[in-house]
């Protein structure tokens, strides 16, 4: 067996799932400081205001990033979620479960800062337009895979509905990616296509490295989550009990 | 119209939600072992 399928293989050991993610939790916490503070710094400090939105703009270092990582979760959850239905890993419905709530957390932060620039910039805090209903229905997709797992006593049992759930939701990350397209909508449409970028270098770096800076966010957030889990459900098995040994001597 | 009220509160609001996000889990590890650490010595003292 070469080493990356003895890796894929070892991953599925809960106990060993536990003991890695607990090596690369401190690290991914050190990457999204390190990131956020130069993202930070150059979006806030160095960056000029734009040309139409003013100062408004520095709202978008956290919106845009904010806003992808709540497709992009979500995107993680379904593939997740199919894998774990299909091959029964429990890895994996444990890692699509406590996406979940990060996912939220960030639509949570897409909605709110995209709010508060559009009071200065659109006049309005809401509007019904397509681009906002749709993630506004993206959170409510989160709560739901939340609120369904919660309501099943038999985790196994709870993580394949919510499984099911976050695969039949994905209909929603096309909706959200092509409402600018498919609707007249407020929401202007995205800055980035194929060919590149339209926007400035000493914006875009900013906006990339938060970009980045929240995927670290969310792996370190993901993984605290998911040994939580694994702890809770294992409380009676042997290797917890040998963990909690080795934590006390 | 200032913009800075919006960008502070955007950014405020941003970091609490994140670190309610963050700390979340580690606040529930503490009271999980704590849980598990009380039930181990009860079961210690029965055996």
């Amino acid at each position: 067996m070469n080493r990356f399928m003895l890796f894929f293989h070892k991953t599925g050991s809960p106990p060993w799932f536990y003991r890695f993610a607990g090596k690369l939790i401190p690290w991914l916490w050190v990457g999204f400081a390190v990131l956020t503070a130069t993202g930070l710094y150059m979006g806030l400090f160095l960056a000029p205001p734009d040309y139409q939105q003013g100062e408004s703009v520095r709202i978008m270092y956290l919106h845009v990033p904010a806003a992808w990582m709540s497709m992009m979760i979500y995107g993680m959850m379904a593939v997740m979620g199919f894998i774990a239905l299909v091959w029964r890993i429990r890895i994996m419905e444990v890692l699509t479960i406590s996406s979940a709530p990060v996912g939220a957390a960030f639509t949570i932060i897409a909605l709110i800062t995209g709010s508060l620039w559009g009071r200065p910039t659109w006049g309005t805090y809401w509007v019904w337009d397509a681009r906002l209903t749709s993630e506004l229905v993206l959170l409510f997709l989160y709560i739901g895979v939340i609120a369904l797992y919660n309501a099943y006593d038999e985790p196994r049992k709870a993580a394949r509905a919510a499984s099911l759930m976050a695969i039949v939701g994905a209909v929603n990350l096309p909706i959200i990616h092509y409402s600018v397209l498919w609707w007249n909508t407020l929401h202007q449409g995205s800055s980035f296509s194929a060919s590149g970028s339209s926007i400035h270098p000493s914006m875009l770096w900013p906006l990339l490295l938060m970009a980045i800076a929240f995927k670290f966010y969310y792996g370190a957030n993901l993984l605290s989550r998911a040994r939580l889990r694994l702890l809770k459900q294992d409380h009676r098995k042997r290797w917890v009990h040998e963990l909690l040994v080795q934590e006390s001597e | 119209m200032s913009h800075t009220p919006f960008i502070m509160a955007s950014y405020l609001i941003s970091a609490a939600v994140l670190l309610w996000a963050a700390f979340a889990p580690v606040v529930n590890k503490h009271s999980l072992d704590k849980q598990l650490k009380a039930r181990q010595k009860h079961m210690d003292k029965k055996q």
